[in-house]
């Protein structure tokens, strides 16, 4: 196709775009691409803070390494478990947090504030209380347990009760944000659309099942992108309450890159490790993404 | 460019501004240090013997930062600070097993140069331990703060009560707690037999390295290799196994960390604890302790026919190399790592001494009776590998331990888990 002409105004104007939109693509080169580039360059050299004199390029040694190390592959399959579980946990507890808090109540606030609290807390203090509820001696699940003469579980020392009481809390954390995305999404229906559908005779499973799933679907994918994004960087909840442990049977992906870098100072490993867990990110994400795509071709 | 390079440049660039300053500076404005020590070190107390310091010394103000409560916490906080090269810090108070690691990264001023010609003198005056500890490839990169190592500590009143004579063998503390713990149950349900650390942190690497060693086993030979002998590793950790199965041990050990056992012991809810020195003054001291005068302090029990084995502890002094105030740093080091400071902490804290000396000093004994036997215990104690990486020792052995108090490994995954990482980094 030929290139229209451009007149001098034109060029003016186009000139002025590019001068407008510079500093947002200066910014975000200076914190996104700039850091992205470092940890991928980095992930290619032996750089351990410890052994400082074997510094150098490695190529793709440490991928290398990753791909034969066991705690690599524990740490990505407790992840993608997190990312099952508190995925659709989050998402079920968010969408019914949402629609009681859509229900026509007199005083918004408190529902509001209720909704707001969890997730205005910061990450490492939700940990905390959660595992001082799951604490073995003085926590409070466990006086419940003992209140119905049952024995006391190691709900922090027991892999799969680890897993259970890491995962209460990081769903319960994760819902309220869930539950604020999709609210607003069911504020955006339409009033006439519940109207015409009583009038049709639909019941409220129908009109729930009908009428607010699919008009909620762009928020749900949107909540679903958020929440698995921040799954798989499920990092502080369980760093306070299991330390990773028992054993690192409840070790993350994030968490062992922190233990690589932060701990133990390697980080040409350690940049190894996070950029496959940001390629794990990508991976999911664009699945989402292109589920989307195909509703809107379709839609 | 490698990074060692830059930071010698860098360092040598602020020495060059620092010389440059430095005098102008003295006359005018007092120089300020700041001080990193963890939250179990007795921030307290170090502020005290700050206040004295800075009395004498009116040019220099001195404060305290304090960080988390394990040596594991304060170092990941200390790995970001340094590893950025912040010259925030000037003087820190590290774990004895850190100056290999600080050395090779080269986070620590040697202060060789501040000892001047008295610098064998000076090292000479320490407990052995602690003046090995120090010196890395010839250089001293820290000075001693205070001496630390496991006892066992034990409820005299409940031990009197029951005719049980402090254990001196494990079987003894196994069988005494057991005696102590079916009497006692219907008075204090809560009350457990015995303590160590078992949660996935650095105190957890003593808890295997004690029976290990106790069994005169050895975790590596001479040149720092890896030896472990997998029958006598298995029957250390048999130990651990066989109090729980006896429920001397609480369930959740895998779950406890070394400021967890104080707290339980101070509330009066264990008999016999595995513990480092500064818990005794809690003990004695603290407004809430169940337990003043009812504790006693011995070595730690051995195995029939072997001499007790405990780990060194204890904490150090480096300046670090990003300080912009090296030479008060230095200064303010040499103060903290003398006799009289020794003492002041050994009253204050129960922070065992780091001059042979002050053992036998009489205020020293008068606040803690126990420090008569502890000599011979930090002189006897051990030292955990000592290496650059030892990070990763330290990490492959905690957390391995840990999966096995939980019962989630048993003692031979545990030990294969803990081999196959151990074999690259030592060896």
């Amino acid at each position: 196709m030929a290139r229209l002409r451009v007149g001098p105004l034109e060029r003016a104007e186009r000139r002025l775009g590019y001068a407008l939109l510079a500093p947002a693509l200066l910014l975000l080169s200076a914190v996104v691409l700039y850091p992205i580039a470092t940890l991928l360059w980095t992930s290619t050299q032996q750089l351990h803070l410890a052994q400082p004199w074997l510094e150098g390029f490695v190529g793709w040694e440490n991928y290398d390494r990753a791909m034969d190390d066991p705690r690599f592959w524990s740490a990505l399959g407790v992840t993608l478990i997190y990312v099952g579980v508190t995925v659709p946990g989050a998402i079920l507890c968010g969408l019914g947090l949402a629609l009681l808090a859509n229900l026509p109540f007199r005083v918004k606030w408190p529902v509001r504030l209720g909704l707001l609290l969890p997730w205005a807390l910061p990450l490492v203090f939700a940990g905390l209380i959660f595992r001082w509820f799951f604490e073995y001696e003085q926590g409070v699940v466990n006086a419940v347990l003992r209140l119905f003469g049952a024995e006391p579980l190691r709900w922090l020392s027991t892999p799969d009760l680890a897993f259970i009481s890491t995962s209460t809390a990081i769903v319960w954390k994760s819902s309220s944000f869930v539950a604020l995305v999709l609210l607003a999404g069911l504020q955006a229906i339409p009033s006439s659309l519940y109207e015409a559908a009583a009038v049709d005779g639909a019941s409220a499973w129908q009109r729930f099942r009908h009428v607010t799933l699919p008009m909620l679907r762009p928020a749900i994918v949107v909540a679903l992108i958020f929440r698995t994004i921040t799954a798989i960087q499920t990092f502080d909840i369980p760093y306070a309450m299991t330390g990773g442990g028992p054993g690192h049977s409840t070790e993350t992906l994030a968490m062992y890159v922190h233990r690589t870098t932060i701990d133990v100072l390697d980080f040409g490993y350690g940049s190894a490790l996070a950029a496959l867990m940001f390629l794990l990110s990508l991976a999911l994400t664009s699945l989402y993404i292109r589920q989307t795509r195909r509703d809107e071709g379709t839609g | 460019m490698s990074t060692s390079n830059r930071i010698g440049r860098r360092a040598a660039l602020a020495g060059l501004a620092g010389a440059a300053v430095a005098p102008a500076a003295r006359a005018q404005a007092p120089v300020s240090l700041r001080l990193f020590t963890g939250g179990q070190q007795r921030p307290d107390v170090m502020r005290r013997i700050l206040d004295v310091f800075q009395e004498r010394n009116p040019g220099i103000r001195a404060e305290v930062e304090v960080g988390g409560a394990t040596s594991d916490q304060q170092q990941q906080y200390l790995n970001t600070v340094l590893a950025s090269r912040d010259s925030a810090l000037d003087v820190v108070l590290i774990d004895v097993i850190r100056p290999a690691q600080w050395a090779a990264a080269r986070w620590a001023e040697p202060l060789d140069a501040y000892l001047g010609a008295e610098r064998d003198a000076i090292m000479a005056r320490y407990l052995p331990a602690y003046r090995e500890a120090n010196i890395v490839g010839g250089r001293v990169m820290a000075l001693p703060y205070f001496a630390d190592a496991q006892f066992l500590y034990f409820r005299r009143d409940l031990l009197a009560k029951h005719q049980v004579a402090p254990p001196t063998t494990w079987d003894e503390l196994s069988a005494g707690a057991q005696k102590i713990l079916a009497a006692e149950a219907a008075a204090n349900p809560s009350l457990r037999g015995f303590a160590t650390a078992g949660a996935p942190i650095e105190g957890t690497v003593c808890s295997f390295l004690v029976p290990l060693w106790g069994m005169g086993g050895t975790l590596t030979d001479a040149q720092g290799k890896l030896a472990l002998n997998p029958a006598q590793a298995q029957r250390a950790l048999a130990l651990w196994s066989d109090l729980r199965a006896k429920n001397v041990t609480p369930a959740n050990l895998a779950e406890i960390a070394t400021d967890r056992i104080r707290v339980d012991m101070q509330a009066g809810n264990l008999i016999f604890a595995m513990q480092w020195g500064y818990a005794w003054n809690r003990f004695q001291n603290d407004a809430d302790s169940q337990v003043k005068d009812r504790i006693g302090v011995v070595p730690l029990p051995s195995f029939a026919g072997n001499a007790p084995a405990t780990c060194v502890g204890g904490w150090q002094l480096a300046v670090s190399a990003f300080s912009k105030n090296k030479e008060a740093a230095a200064k303010l080091v040499r103060f903290l790592s003398s006799p009289e400071v020794s003492k002041m902490q050994a009253i204050a804290a129960s922070h065992l001494p780091v001059f042979p000396e002050v053992y036998e000093d009489a205020e020293v004994l008068a606040a803690n009776p126990w420090f008569r036997d502890a000599r011979a215990v930090v002189l006897g104690a051990r030292a955990r590998p000592v290496t650059p990486r030892y990070a990763e020792v330290s990490e492959a052995i905690r957390t391995s331990m840990n999966g096995f108090l939980a019962g989630t490994r048993t003692a031979d995954q545990a030990l294969a888990d803990m081999t196959q990482r151990l074999t690259p980094v030592l060896r």
